[in-house]
């Protein structure tokens, strides 16, 4: 049982730097953190299972050995709890054979009662087990068959196989969103430490002890939290796997495409992972910053909705505007480039056009993890490229005969408070999806989901981040909002990153800032980085 | 054998339950003026003095211990007694608070006032039924003659003791699982630092010390410290209780001075080895290295000549083997007992110790082959300083120990399958370097 307040401390640019001997070599490290981050900052990866950096340190993997001088002579410390001091002098096999062959010895105890069916596993091809025995391993099995396995797992889902073997118990169901296999399992407590620590919600434990151990819920509870699907993450084998994307697809055929998730104003960072022109899963990229390694089931598995229900894309002159006034409405998911371009659209109609931006959606409280709780993700830039809200609108219907809806389903968030938009005769809905509001429009024009285009949004800690393009979009005609909007005005975007120069000229904020500048972790605006 | 001064089992077999009997014996003289004039630094001084090193296994010096607590850290300090005897062939503590509750406590206050402490907890073994009721008796008694409770003796020191009963796991003897263990967490060693007297029971500063070290600490009080520090050797001082087991005419509990001989222990307390010659000496618990015939005849029992013979003098828990058993019968049993009782945290523990005993178990049911041995010798030695406690040393430093020593009874076992010799079998043909 580790201790649940020993966080590791992660060297940040801040961190002073510090001089210690790495196999008798000076070299310099942030200061403030553990060894096994602080060689990574200089290049060594050292093998680990249990340690994660955004969980407590539980140290039972023993899998992270190095030699550290002391007062008693070389000893052997883990070094994800050991401290940066100065001066100290460290030892990896790089130098010392007696790391070489303490790191062998534990992945070879790590591999003794672990089922070695990897070409049957769903975690084959990013497992941490697989990664450390090439790195850290032995080729050659010691063992024989007499000696059997103990397979850890909870005595009511073990069972006798062909061979007459007791084994741990497979896709036990201990959640509607996780299998667990609970011979895979090797004991890390990982998921265990984010339910308790991250989650704040100790729905999983660890139950028995020595080579009987095994991960189980409380009796007659089921794992279900919202951030639930996290604990496939954090298992470093196959132990936990998600049912969405169980035998969905072999992990090294997946292509990753870094984004933004547009559900919530904090923009979680996302991994789009692909193949065969469609998402397979979607998975945290890790922002220290925004949403750390986390993120929630919702955002996760919007991405199964992303391909249904689409519009499809018709010609642009389609659409066409009234005379009288126009309200251009753009919805919690416009990228600053659609909002750019619905500015420059603005500006050619001249003064009968009025902007308005956000959603009808109830905004919610933040959960500290990865969600603002706030559905507009774009708010932010919203505000700084000067959108009054949606609520302003629907005050003032009456006024407008021409309303341009882009990517914002009014009337799918709150029917009975967008009934007052009725009163606009001409509704032309540009949107992704074949929602509400489509329905209702008179023209209903297809545009590319925010997966499938770049650009740019600023979350609710003020970070404007980048948005990657998966080639997933079911139709190649299908253009990106800022595409068809600029050319309602007459000045066609060739690229997120022209429609981003423009937004440069209409937000100070973005003055300096180059759309290729904008780094994957992303670029707090105001700030000093 | 030479009359030796009893420290802590001088009460044995007098009725020292009860708390008039223990008076008369001299009991609670120390609760007194004495002590309550005396500040924490003389009293910690004193006890430093008295040379007093921790009876539980380590052998940590029991002032230097103390004066690790700190002082205004402006939470409470608690002490914690370790009467989870939970290590095989150790059964002292068990006796010692049988017999004398009441110099547990007695010596509890002292440490109370010596690391100015407001509550303590006996962690005691749940299986101890008889001692927890034992104890709790005396504390009643004490509460009642108002050794504890508010305002000790009309002081403004108040002391309080619970006795928490454990649920019999051996891991729980390891400080920091017991800490765990007494919070209501699953009895797990924690990671070090911080140690337990800096951030120990509920974040706060925690000195655990053994039942038998705590026992001792009225007699010190009563006498001169140097009296203790002479009983016993140069960086020892002071008698120990031996709980001599296994082939002796009389096993049991014996207090004797530190660096008595270990065959007078033998043959002069027990009455000497029964049913064979002497062929091995466990001498300080389960989990120590084994001595042979030869090694023990001149071996003492204090921590400097047993370290130096590469065993520990551990808790004092003596396991004399007569040459009817094979070593390997022995080992086997250890490696049931550790396997199971392994928390099941760090990995070479948790599957190595199980990995030990299913070779082991194999070689007794005959089918042991060539290289077991060094298969368990290499095995034990991916052990070595690299968990978070000791448990995985207390069958790796056995296993290396019994293969080097006794290795003509592993030899026997495997002799005893007929295809002994057959080389382990690959169970595929692999073109490359790994499958």
């Amino acid at each position: 049982m580790s201790n649940y307040y020993n966080m590791p401390k992660l060297p940040t640019e801040a961190s002073p730097k510090v001089e210690i001997f790495v196999d008798d070599k000076a070299v310099m490290v942030p200061g403030d953190t553990n060894l096994l981050e602080a060689l990574k900052a200089v290049g060594i990866e050292t093998p680990h299972v249990c340690y994660h950096p955004y969980l407590p340190v539980s140290g039972n993997c023993r899998q992270c050995l190095v030699e550290q001088e002391g007062p008693r002579g070389r000893m052997l410390v883990i070094s994800c709890y050991t401290p940066v001091t100065p001066g100290m002098k460290i030892y990896t096999p790089a130098s010392s054979a007696r790391v070489k062959n303490a790191r062998k010895a534990t992945q070879e105890f790590m591999l003794v009662n672990h089922p070695l069916d990897c070409p049957i596993c769903d975690k084959a091809g990013e497992c941490t087990l697989q990664e450390n025995f090439m790195e850290a391993g032995q080729n050659e099995s010691r063992m024989r068959p007499e000696y059997g396995k103990n397979y850890h797992g909870n005595p009511e889902h073990q069972f006798i196989d062909a061979k007459g073997q007791l084994r741990g118990g497979k896709h036990v169901d201990i959640g509607p969103r996780i299998l667990l296999d609970e011979e895979r399992c090797v004991q890390c407590d990982r998921c265990v430490r984010f339910m308790r620590s991250i989650a704040k919600d100790e729905q999983l434990q660890l139950a028995g002890r020595a080579d009987h151990t095994y991960i189980t819920t409380f009796p007659g509870e089921k794992l279900d939290h919202e951030y639930d699907l996290c604990v496939t993450d954090v298992c470093p084998t196959g132990a936990m796997t998600a049912k969405y994307f169980r035998f969905q697809k072999r992990v090294w055929l997946l292509a990753h495409t870094p984004t933004i998730s547009m559900d919530d104003s904090l923009g979680a960072n996302i991994w789009l992972d692909h193949a065969d022109g469609r998402i397979y899963r979607v998975m945290p990229r890790c922002n220290p910053e925004v949403n750390r390694s986390w993120l929630s089931n919702t955002s996760r598995l919007a991405f199964q909705q992303f391909d249904k229900n689409r519009l499809p894309s018709i010609d642009v002159s389609a659409i066409q505007i009234s005379g009288g006034k126009v309200a251009l409405v753009a919805g919690g998911a416009c990228t600053n480039e659609d909002l750019a371009a619905l500015k420059m659209l603005k500006e050619t109609l001249g003064d009968r056009a009025e902007l308005f931006g956000g959603s009808l959606l109830k905004v919610g409280a933040p959960d500290g993890i990865a969600k603002s709780g706030d559905p507009v993700a774009n708010r932010e830039g919203l505000k700084l490229m000067g959108f009054a809200d949606v609520a302003e609108l629907l005050k003032r219907a009456g006024e407008f005969s021409n309303l341009i809806t882009v990517n914002a389903d009014l009337y799918g968030e709150d029917a009975a408070a967008a009934k007052a938009l009725d009163k606009i005769s001409n509704r032309i809905a540009l949107s992704a999806f074949d929602d509400a509001t489509a329905k209702k429009a008179k023209v209903a024009f297809g545009i590319r989901h925010w997966s499938e285009v770049q650009g740019t949004m600023v979350n609710s800690l003020n970070i404007l981040q980048k948005l990657s393009a998966a080639p997933t979009c079911p139709d190649e005609k299908l253009a990106p909002a800022y595409e068809v909007i600029s050319a309602l005005a007459g000045n066609k975007f060739g690229s997120a990153c022209e429609a981003f120069k423009k937004a440069r000229e209409y937000v100070p904020a973005f003055a300096d800032i180059t759309y290729d500048a904008i780094k994957s972790t992303g670029k707090l605006l105001g700030g000093n980085a | 054998m030479a009359e030796c001064v009893k420290v802590c089992t001088q009460n044995f077999g007098k009725g020292a339950q009860d708390i008039e009997v223990y008076k008369k014996l001299g009991g609670y003289a120390n609760i007194s003026e004495r002590l309550f004039n005396m500040s924490q630094f003389e009293l910690i001084d004193y006890v430093q003095r008295s040379n007093l090193r921790g009876r539980g296994g380590a052998g940590f010096p029991t002032g230097m211990k103390w004066s690790f607590v700190p002082r205004n850290s402006g939470k409470p300090v608690y002490i914690v007694v370790n009467a989870d005897e939970g290590e095989g062939g150790t059964f002292k503590d068990h006796f010692l608070m049988l017999e004398d509750p009441h110099r547990l406590i007695e010596g509890l206050i002292i440490a109370a006032w010596a690391l100015g402490s407001r509550a303590a907890y006996i962690y005691c073994r749940g299986e101890f039924l008889p001692c927890i009721e034992a104890l709790n008796k005396a504390l009643n008694q004490a509460y009642a003659a108002g050794y504890l409770g508010e305002n000790i003796m009309g002081t403004k020191f108040s002391f309080d003791i619970f006795v928490h009963r454990g649920a019999g796991a051996y891991i729980c003897g390891e400080e920091t699982a017991l800490i765990n263990s007494l919070e209501g967490q699953k009895g797990q060693p924690r990671l070090k630092p911080p140690f337990p007297a800096v951030c120990g029971a509920w974040k706060s500063p925690t000195c655990v010390n053994n039942v038998e070290t705590i026992m001792a600490l009225p007699w010190i009080l009563q006498h001169d410290p140097s009296e203790y520090a002479k009983m016993g050797t140069p960086r020892a001082g002071g008698t120990k209780v031996f709980c001599i087991s296994g082939d002796v005419k009389n096993p049991g509990v014996y207090e004797a001075p530190l660096g008595t001989p270990m065959m007078t222990m033998i043959n002069d307390y027990a009455g000497g080895v029964v049913g064979g010659k002497l062929k091995a000496v466990l001498p300080g618990g389960s989990s120590c290295a084994p001595l042979t015939a030869e090694e023990a005849a001149v071996a003492t029992m204090d921590y400097e000549c047993l370290a130096s013979m590469k065993t520990m003098f551990g808790s004092g828990a003596m396991i004399v083997i007569n040459d009817t058993h094979n070593m390997v019968d022995l080992l086997n049993c250890l490696g049931n007992f550790y396997s199971h009782e392994s928390c099941g945290q760090c990995t070479p523990c948790r599957e190595g110790t199980g990995l030990l005993h299913r070779i082991l178990n194999q070689m007794v049911a005959g089918n042991g082959h060539d290289g077991d041995v060094e298969l368990m010798q290499s095995l034990s030695g991916g052990f070595g300083g690299v968990t978070i406690c000791p448990l995985s040393i207390s069958l790796g430093g056995p296993v290396s120990s019994y293969t080097a020593k006794f290795r003509a009874d592993f030899d026997e076992y495997i002799a005893k399958n007929p295809e002994h010799a057959k080389p382990r079998i690959q169970e595929t043909s692999r073109p490359g370097i790994f499958w």
